[in-house]
């Protein structure tokens, strides 16, 4: 309803104002009928006019809005509060009480401390025996980890990967932990917000979010275009990677330990939503991750951890019973140190002993990681350590060797290389003695030719004894010299033709001489055969010495007509001078009627 | 901070990865790079007073086998076009490339880049061509991985450029 005035009043419409006017002016209105009105109007419009004069005196009086403001301020606060969640609220309220409280205690922390006191005593209390309680419960279940095999066993682990037992005990009682949340921009691959786990050591998160966006990328375009949520999970070796996406952002988790599937749902809960808060700001990124940092309270309720079951302090064992677990972990210990003092005594010893072996030199001998690393040098001729390692029972990949090949000078070893780069024959025999090789033997003058020029350049080597090496050729020269020199060719008295019966012996020695040149050729020696002419005693002096030589060059025709070369036969008489035996016979004296045989051996002249 | 993620093309074994292995920060081993084609990392530059981190993907060089994989450039702020000096025909695998990308997602701020640059009695870039490179995104620049000259300039014109304006 519209209050009527002649006076417009300050919030009156102009138009209002116009539409009177026609009504006022033309008709002349006596005064009476004037007040009549005017008093009229006051009936009807006063009580109106004096609320609305009330509003606007309150409207302008700074104290009165105050007061009124202060009426419904407290119920303004909570239907806001109930109407949407707390967050504006304590958004738009937050910076100005922390200011506020600043300034407070800046200025006057006596009053803020007294008031704090009957709270911050109890807190503190709280805080410390919280503290004590958790410090106290962590000594005891590092205590019985120490001494149950369990704990053993994270010990050795820890000694062996250089961890913390504190933090192997963790990733061991650990279901799983979210040590790591990434907040993606997926367009850019760029990273949002990243929170960590406390004592998580995290890596770059630029490069991180970055080359993961990339390894989804690759997996979306190069595996399956079809399947938008292709890539859920990368497992690597300790942890695993979950990953989820939105329109414009990608939630990417490092769990270790094997998380419930319903932390996906989590995680798809907490990116919707982030995704609901910050659709505008992903739209608008454009390098600044700051807006972004508020996301930090959505993603840090998804840090979380649980512990294996079971790890929960249970109900307190009965003493008798730990009392008899720790005496079997005692003895169990007990056991395991013999073993390993045992062990690592054998293995010493191996070591040692493999210092005794020939072409082996041990430089080092240490354990790590869990193996003997055996360092030095072997001769390529000497045994395989690892053959030994397997004759002493050891199991061969407790130990790496780290051995390079080297040329051995122990005469051993001088000793095995010569065999197996001389090859020597069965009838040789081989030794060394500071460095001087010495042969043994008989051998083909191949061969010994060979070792001659061979020796000299076999490592180690540095002198060759082969003055106990026999020449094969030259032995079976010999033996037929003697063969031959031992014929006797016997003729009838007074004749320089042989006996009949002869003939068999004439063609033995053919056969002796024939063999004789030949070894004579292979051996390189030159042979020079004498064909001596005897007589007996019997008849006339003068004739005996022509007799004999006529014997003599008889049995060289005879010898030339078989075909040998006469330049290597020198026929001679010598008479009665040379007799072979006494004449007190008569079977002495037929024998004295012959032509034997002398050869005489040279080494051939260089010409040949 | 503000960051933005950049990118490294050009022709196969034009030295993009050696171009960058000195001047920037990696975690990530080059083998990634011939497994999925890409490697990220990340250098930090000081541009009109504060610092901005640009995540370089340094992607795998498209030769005859191996097509470029666009989805990698996606939201991308600008890049390096690289080509090697010595050799002519880098540069027109590079022009090519530009061509490619502008089509695909629009102008986007670059820096040509002449690599090799130390090798100048093997440069085979004529005048004309180099100028003609000039002339595109952000203009050229002689660059060199073993002297390191022109290599923190690249990435400062690059990063002004990709400053919001």
């Amino acid at each position: 309803m519209r209050p009527v005035e002649t006076n417009p009043p300050p919030f009156e419409m102009p138009e209002q104002a116009q539409r009177r006017a026609p009504l006022g002016q033309p008709q002349e209105t006596p005064k009476d009928d004037n007040h009549a009105l005017e008093e009229l109007r006051h009936l009807i419009v006063a009580p109106e006019r004096e609320g609305i004069a009330e509003i606007s005196s309150r409207l302008d009086n700074l104290e009165r809005r105050a007061e009124d403001v202060s009426s419904v301020v407290v119920e303004a606060i909570q239907m806001r509060r109930e109407h949407d969640g707390d967050r504006a609220l304590a958004d738009a309220l937050g910076p100005t009480i922390e200011d506020t409280l600043r300034d407070s205690v800046r200025k006057h922390p006596q009053v803020l401390a007294d008031a704090l006191f009957p709270v911050m005593g109890p807190a503190i209390r709280k805080s410390i025996t919280e503290t004590l309680r958790s410090m106290l419960e962590s000594f005891n279940e590092a205590l019985e980890h120490s001494l149950s095999l369990q704990g053993i066993q994270w010990r050795m682990e820890a000694l062996r990967t250089g961890k913390p037992f504190a933090e192997v005990v963790l990733m061991h009682s650990l279901l799983y932990r979210v040590e790591e949340i990434f907040l993606i921009h997926k367009e850019t691959g760029l990273v949002l917000n990243h929170l960590t786990a406390p004592a998580v050591a995290a890596k770059d998160a630029d490069m991180v979010a970055g080359m993961l966006s990339a390894i989804k990328q690759f997996a979306h375009d190069g595996l399956n275009a079809d399947r938008e949520e292709l890539l859920g999970k990368i497992g690597m070796t300790g942890f695993d990677l979950w990953v989820e996406d939105s329109p414009h952002a990608i939630i990417a988790a490092v769990i270790r330990g094997h998380a419930p599937e319903d932390f996906r749902i989590r995680m798809k809960e907490v990116l919707e939503k982030t995704e609901e808060q910050f659709s505008f700001a992903f739209e608008d990124f454009k390098g600044d991750a700051g807006p972004f940092r508020a996301a930090e309270d959505r993603l840090a309720p998804l840090l979380e951890a649980q512990l294996r079951e079971g790890q929960e302090r249970g109900p307190k064992r009965k003493p008798r019973a730990l009392i008899a677990v720790s005496c079997v972990v005692l003895l169990g210990l007990a056991a395991w140190m013999t073993y390993v003092t045992l062990a690592v005594h054998k293995w010493t010893a191996f070591a040692n002993g493999l210092k005794e072996h020939s072409g082996i030199v041990i430089t080092s001998f240490d354990k790590e990681n869990g193996r003997y690393q055996i360092r030095g040098f072997r001769d390529p001729l000497a045994e395989d350590p690892a053959a030994l390692l397997a004759k002493e029972g050891f199991v061969a990949r407790d130990a790496e060797f780290h051995l390079k090949p080297f040329y051995s000078m122990e005469d051993s070893m001088v000793l095995k290389r010569a065999k197996l780069l001389l090859a020597p024959p069965a009838g040789v025999k081989l030794s060394m003695k500071d460095g001087k090789l010495s042969a043994d033997g008989v051998a083909s003058p191949e061969w010994i030719a060979r070792l001659q020029d061979r020796a000299p350049w076999i490592a180690g080597v540095t002198d060759l004894d082969i003055t106990r090496l026999q020449n094969s050729e030259v032995i079976a020269l010999d033996r037929t010299k003697t063969a031959i020199e031992s014929i006797v060719l016997v003729f009838p008295a007074g004749k320089a033709v042989l006996e009949p019966g002869e003939e068999a012996t004439l063609a033995s020695a053919q056969q002796d001489i024939g063999n004789l040149m030949v070894q004579a050729s292979r051996a390189n020696v030159r042979v020079q055969v004498e064909l001596i002419g005897h007589t007996d005693s019997t008849g006339l002096e003068a004739a005996h010495l022509p007799l004999s030589k006529q014997r003599a060059d008889a049995i060289l025709s005879r010898l030339t007509r078989a075909g040998v070369k006469p330049s290597a036969f020198r026929p001679r008489g010598v008479g009665t001078s040379q007799p072979l035996h006494s004449e007190d016979t008569e079977e002495g004296r037929r024998l004295n009627r012959s032509v034997t045989f002398h050869v005489d051996i040279e080494p051939a002249s260089p010409a040949n | 901070m503000l960051t933005f993620k950049m990118c490294m093309l050009g022709s196969f074994s034009v030295g993009k990865t050696s171009l960058v292995r000195r001047f920037v920060t990696s975690i990530f081993s080059e083998k990634y790079q011939t497994s999925i084609g890409v490697k990220v990392d990340k250098k930090i530059v000081r541009v009109q007073d504060q610092d901005v981190t640009l995540v370089l993907w340094d992607i795998y060089g498209e030769d005859a086998f191996q097509k470029l994989q666009m989805s990698y450039l996606r939201g991308m702020s600008g890049y390096f076009m690289v080509a090697d000096g010595t050799r002519h025909q880098t540069v027109d695998v590079a022009l090519a490339l530009e061509q490619k990308v502008t089509e695909a997602m629009g102008r986007i701020p670059f820096v040509f880049l002449l690599n090799k640059c130390d090798l100048v009695d093997q440069w085979e870039i004529e005048p004309e061509t180099e100028k003609n490179a000039a002339a595109h995104g952000l203009g050229a620049l002689r660059t060199s991985a073993k002297t390191g000259e022109g290599v923190d300039e690249a990435f400062l014109r690059l990063a002004l450029a990709m400053l919001p304006k």
